[in-house]
């Protein structure tokens, strides 16, 4: 069974506890003293990952770190219909990849705001709320537009893909680091359809949508 | 310039409202949710629950109700009234717990709303003139004032002529907050394109920009129009965010969140009397099944209050008798109160004077709705038992519980089919729906005795028809293991012949107070006469409005409305019939 190092807190352990449950795959939980204990930087843990980040996977012996690297991972792996990683779609791969680097951006600016605040990182948290707003009013815009031409998605395709993973939780648990997306309706009507897709599941600070 | 708060500003766009989101907005200071009922009526309301001061826009929009995530307290569609307390679930929510609500009006795809607008929503006689279409709003982190002084410098251009550019640019004044712009096109002066740019103060530093074209563009060109504005407001966007930064930061605006009403921080008073405050007039009178009229009453003033499923009315009738009707409407159909009245082949002037003197039009007094007959939301089956007109309530509740996903079974005993009531409700009910036609007392009994088998933790029952068959249902459901608690009685009226001849004392506790109570006079005469307001409603000892808390003496309950573990505890007692059999009771008032 994939073992996921995982801490409940984590936005980004988050990103592959939603993805396994959305392809309805079982996993283990390795919970990591990320706060306050730092397990993450013990050298017991960095020989599991050099570089001291979760998440990480163990996949029967096939080890994997960072967050979106994981979820290309998961998603080739364990998604038969291929529509989470549309590898047979080189337009749509392409997109994919552009927005999973986006995402990068909102881990580096709305989820850092979120440690600043939760855990007291050592962040300029003007400039990462200032970045949070410039990455989430370009996405409201393409989202809007998306809308626009029938399309629920990130990606052009009619299914979600890894990137609406990949940026829904930095989205989604933006207000706790203090970036309101009250400017974004868009994207607010977004994350309702995420919480709409089977097998979603919450974490801490996210809720699901209602049942009707 | 007029004062903001008096003027109507767009707060979101239709399609903002999509089923079963909430909006999160904010206008000159103040966040609101807006959500979109079921029914397409629009709500504005203050984002802040009144339990605890929680965002309702992180909430759920089940389309007929808004629950707030954090202690799931419900809020009906148009009135905000509260519906339903978890924590609460055996009693109906006072009906003075009410959300503050805006007013909304949905004009050329923009919500409008305002703090406390004048008149109606500004009409623009060019986009009533054409085929408006709305363009994608753009916040922006500067005020309305250098938002609008933007504005009068901005450029697009016309429809027609998409990839050219210096078009020349007219500009029209709208009000304080809005200007039109016509682009003409460089080339060809005959291709023009208007666009009207509504400002909505959000804060002292942040806007939105809402635009809406006069003429809705042919639909292949329309993403090129909308990415076109798209663009050009994008880069009005930075200017106006350039010119903000230059300027010092203005002081927020601070919206008043209004205290907590009187009437909700202290005890509520007590209704004074048997009153009817309410005037609604007769939207629609049909025959909804043999000898029952179905009357859907409308208000006449303010919009009407909340109600909860099992709410009745007191409707006041034109020959001076008083008479209760359950609401039979789900919950969020909330623009009008809909009852059914069966003739009662010994009518004494009520259902006869309801069916043949009252018409469309007329109008009545009623009482605001009062919930004797609450519905618990938390159970895992709810049986409901309905005999002839009874059905009415379990209408109203099986249409609670249905959207919410909880189980129900509504059995529906009736003489024949025409006997059968609003069809047009049952039949969203679906198959929780049991109808039992023409059964003697004898195989009613024997029916019920099947449906009330199998009691299991966390089962309610409610039962509402006539008094033989609510008698035989008590038996039935105690034989068959129904805890007195888990099922619940409303009786259509007290068949119980009152024995009025006893005399007593009350000792009003908190007043002060000793009267006597002489045979032949009831509690609330009495207390009536001796200027002690009172509520009441059927004044017969069905409905339980004129209960009274009893702390000290041996009640003679003659009501039907109490349960028996109820009577049991001693310590309440409905003034219009029950009495003492002590010399002396205290009552609680």
């Amino acid at each position: 069974m994939i073992k996921l190092y995982d801490y409940e807190l984590s936005a980004n352990c988050y990103k592959q506890r939603l993805m396994l449950s959305l392809l309805d795959v079982p996993y283990e939980s390795v919970p990591v003293d990320f706060f306050p204990g730092l397990e993450h930087k013990s050298d017991e843990f960095k020989k599991i990952n050099p570089l001291g980040h979760i998440p990480v996977i163990d996949d029967d012996g096939y080890v994997l770190w960072d967050a979106h690297a994981i979820l290309v991972y998961l998603a080739a792996k364990y998604d038969p219909s291929g529509q989470w990683y549309p590898t047979e779609d080189p337009q749509l791969l392409g997109e994919a990849a552009s927005w999973l680097l986006f995402a990068e951006g909102t881990t580096n600016t709305a989820s850092a705001a979120r440690l600043y605040v939760n855990l007291g990182y050592d962040f300029d948290i003007d400039v990462c709320r200032a970045g949070a707003h410039r990455l989430f009013r370009v996405l409201d815009e393409h989202l809007w537009f998306r809308e626009r031409e029938g399309l629920d998605w990130v990606c052009s395709g009619s299914h979600p893909t890894i990137a609406d993973i990949a940026i829904f939780p930095d989205v989604v648990l933006s207000e706790e680091g203090g970036v309101s997306r009250l400017d974004y309706p868009a994207l607010r009507r977004w994350t309702d359809r995420v919480k709409a897709l089977p097998g979603f599941t919450i974490m801490p600070g996210v809720f699901s949508v209602g049942t009707s | 310039m007029n004062d903001p708060k008096s003027l109507w500003h767009p707060v979101a766009t239709s399609i903002d409202l999509p089923r079963h989101h909430i909006f999160h907005g904010q206008l000159l200071g103040r966040e609101v949710a807006v959500w979109r009922a079921d029914d397409d009526f629009v709500n504005v309301w203050e984002n802040r629950c009144l339990h605890r001061g929680v965002r309702l826009s992180i909430g759920t929009n089940d389309g007929n109700e808004l629950t707030c995530r954090y202690h799931g307290w419900r809020y009906a569609n148009r009135s905000a009234g509260c519906t339903y307390i978890p924590a609460h679930p055996a009693d109906a929510p006072a009906r003075t717990i009410c959300n503050r609500t805006f007013p909304a009006v949905e004009r050329y795809g923009l919500v409008w709303s305002g703090e406390d607008p004048v008149g109606e929503p500004p009409l623009v006689p060019i986009l009533d003139a054409g085929t408006p279409f709305t363009l994608r709003s753009l916040p922006v982190n500067a005020s309305a004032e250098v938002v609008l002084a933007q504005l009068g410098d901005h450029r697009f251009q016309p429809v027609d002529a998409l990839d050219g550019d210096h078009a020349a640019m007219a500009v029209t004044e709208l009000g304080d907050f809005a200007l039109a712009l016509t682009a003409i096109a460089a080339s060809t002066p005959t291709t023009t394109s208007t666009a009207v740019f509504f400002v909505q103060p959000v804060d002292s530093d942040r806007s939105v920009i809402r635009a809406v074209l006069t003429d809705t563009p042919a639909d292949s060109e329309q993403i090129a129009v909308l990415r076109h504005h798209a663009t050009r407001l994008g880069q009005l966007v930075a200017l106006a965010e350039t010119a903000a930064a230059d300027q010092p930061a203005p002081e927020p605006m601070v919206a008043t969140i209004d205290q907590v009403s009187l009437a909700l921080s202290v005890m509520p008073e007590r209704e004074t009397n048997r009153s009817a405050p309410l005037r609604v007039q007769v939207a629609r009178k049909w025959e909804t099944a043999h000898d029952i009229m179905a009357f859907e009453l409308v208000s006449t003033g303010n919009p009407l209050p909340t109600f909860q499923p099992g709410a009745h009315i007191d409707v006041h009738l034109p020959n001076g008798l008083v008479r209760q009707y359950s609401i039979t409407n789900g919950p969020g159909d909330t623009a009008c109160y809909r009852i059914g009245v069966k003739l009662e082949a010994e009518s004494t002037g009520g259902s006869q004077a309801l069916h043949d003197t009252v018409n469309e039009g007329d109008v009545l007094a009623i009482s605001e709705p009062r919930n004797n007959f609450p519905l618990r939301r938390d159970a895992l089956r709810t049986v409901f038992i309905a005999g002839g007109i009874g059905v009415t309530p379990m209408l109203a509740m099986a249409q609670a519980l249905q959207p919410m996903g909880l189980a129900f079974e509504l059995h529906y005993f009736a003489q024949a089919e025409e006997h059968l009531a609003f069809n047009e409700i049952r039949s969203t009910l679906g198959d929780s729906v049991t109808v039992h036609l023409g059964l003697s007392p004898g195989e009613t009994s024997a029916e019920l005795t099947r449906v009330l088998q199998g009691y299991d933790h966390a089962n309610q029952a409610y039962i509402c028809g006539p008094g033989p068959m609510l008698e035989a249902a008590r038996t039935i459901a105690a034989e068959a293991g129904w805890p007195d608690q888990a099922v619940h009685f409303e009786y259509f009226k007290n068949t119980t012949e009152i024995d009025n001849s006893s005399s007593f004392e009350i000792a009003l506790a908190r007043s002060a107070v000793t009267l006597q109570v002489p045979s032949g006079t009831t509690i609330l005469e009495v207390l009536r006469d001796h200027g002690v307001a009172m509520p009441s409603s059927c004044e017969q000892g069905a409905c339980g409005t004129c209960v009274v808390p009893v702390i000290e003496g041996d009640i003679d309950h003659q009501d039907v409305h109490l349960k028996q573990t109820e009577r049991d505890a001693g310590d309440q007692i409905m003034t219009c019939v029950s009495r003492a059999t002590s010399d002396r009771l205290v009552l609680d008032i």
